[in-house]
């Protein structure tokens, strides 16, 4: 059995796209195909891959409450395709926004579902994540730490002669629990999608989020945009301004 | 600022093009002519209210922000917007800011030029009925999310149709 997952995110690189995916393909059997669209260059490509496939997984970010366009461009173009050639795949959908709430992607759900019945194909539903640019820094921050711990480690062997000293693994435990406690929601729906993708059978559409209080993730997400704006440099040209077309 | 503006994006022949403009205050061709949202955020974080590609739509969501009254003329794809307009409404973020709030019990960003009145649709072409329910559902949200007091959506079957409706 064969599983396309395309990283639709136009981003080159720190999309939560590709961590979702990563994550995504760790509960899914069978051949596993990773395919990245961000252009037209891209469309041939991936569609070549899908004429072997039984399964696609678009895993997408949430643009303007619906699909981004250069998402749509390929649709259009894979509908034709499939049509043509007589392809009938399993169609899953992994979609994340930056809000809280997972549901916000739910008019995203619904036009890759009428997509499916245009181009004949089988809608198998989809996880809908919200705070998906958050878990996506808790994956940066694992990374960080686990450089962390191996520097330490390093330290601690050449200055005390000890491999693994406990207060540095109890800490590091803890703080590896704490941000796979705010992954567990979508977790838990990428292990029901493999299942389902497994199966061939319909997961339904599942809506998750990061799993912290929405007053706390509002207040992290303004000072992640502040720290940005600062160093971008963007709080310094009319950040909040009202701001007139040139012409 | 100018507000009390009415603008229509349209994705239509070009052939439309004089009667639009005479509908509204500023018209917006989706022509498809540009390239798409790069999602690098730059519009609220760098150089705001504005993309960092240079083509005709580096400055499109200040036009679409200060809009008092939205009109979009779309061709129906999968229960949404043409790859075409939705291209423009996605190079358009800069009309919010990276700041969050809440509107109708949502989080959503803070707008840029502040709340407006109409959002209205004008869908066009071949259309299921479940293709409509989702157009209606997404116009709703779109209208919650960009500050819209009322949102609409019409659907017609023959471009003969549109100069009544806009």
């Amino acid at each position: 059995m064969k599983t396309v997952l395309i990283n639709c995110s136009p981003k080159k690189r720190f999309c939560a796209s590709q961590y979702f995916l990563f994550l995504q393909k760790l509960f899914t059997g069978g051949k596993k195909v990773s395919e990245k669209l961000r252009n037209q260059a891209d469309h041939a490509r991936i569609l070549d891959q899908l004429k072997d496939a039984q399964t696609v997984v678009f895993c997408l970010p949430l643009y303007v409450d619906g699909v981004p366009s250069h998402v749509l461009r390929f649709m259009e173009e894979m509908e034709t395709f499939c049509r043509q050639n007589d392809i009938h795949l399993n169609v899953y959908c992994i979609a994340n926004n930056g809000f809280i709430e997972g549901r916000q992607n739910e008019p995203l759900m619904q036009i890759i579902e009428n997509f499916c019945s245009r181009a004949g194909l089988i809608w198998g539903g989809g996880v809908g994540i919200g705070g998906g640019v958050m878990l996506n820094v808790t994956r940066i921050v694992f990374e960080i730490q686990i450089g962390l711990l191996v520097l330490n480690t390093v330290l601690s062997v050449i200055q005390t002669g000890v491999l693994f000293p406990k207060d540095l693994w109890i800490d590091f435990g803890e703080n590896a629990l704490t941000l796979l406690f705010f992954n567990l929601g979508a977790l838990f729906y990428f292990a029901l999608m493999g299942a389902a993708i497994r199966k061939g059978s319909y997961l339904g559409k599942k809506y998750t989020r990061i799993l912290i209080p929405s007053f706390i993730f509002i207040l992290f997400a303004d000072i992640f945009f502040i720290i940005i704006s600062l160093f971008e440099g963007g709080i310094f040209r009319g950040w909040l301004a009202k701001k007139e077309p040139a012409n | 600022m100018v507000k009390n503006e009415k603008v229509i994006l349209y994705d239509v022949d070009r052939q439309y093009d004089d009667m639009i403009a005479s509908k509204c205050d500023h018209a917006l061709a989706a022509d498809g002519k540009y390239a798409h949202c790069q999602g690098c955020f730059g519009c609220w974080t760098k150089h705001p209210a504005e993309c960092f590609m240079k083509d005709k739509l580096q400055q499109v969501c200040r036009i679409i922000g200060q809009a008092n009254e939205l009109v979009i003329v779309t061709e129906n794809l999968y229960g949404g917007y043409s790859a075409a307009v939705k291209n423009v409404l996605d190079r358009a973020i800069g009309s919010s800011t990276p700041f969050s709030t809440y509107r109708g019990k949502q989080m959503h960003h803070t707008l840029r030029y502040g709340k407006h009145d109409l959002l209205k649709v004008v869908v066009y072409g071949d259309i299921t009925e479940a293709e409509k329910n989702t157009f209606r559902y997404l116009v709703e949200r779109n209208a919650i999310n960009e500050g819209h007091a009322r949102s609409e959506v019409v659907f017609i079957e023959d471009l003969a149709e549109l100069e009544g409706v806009l």
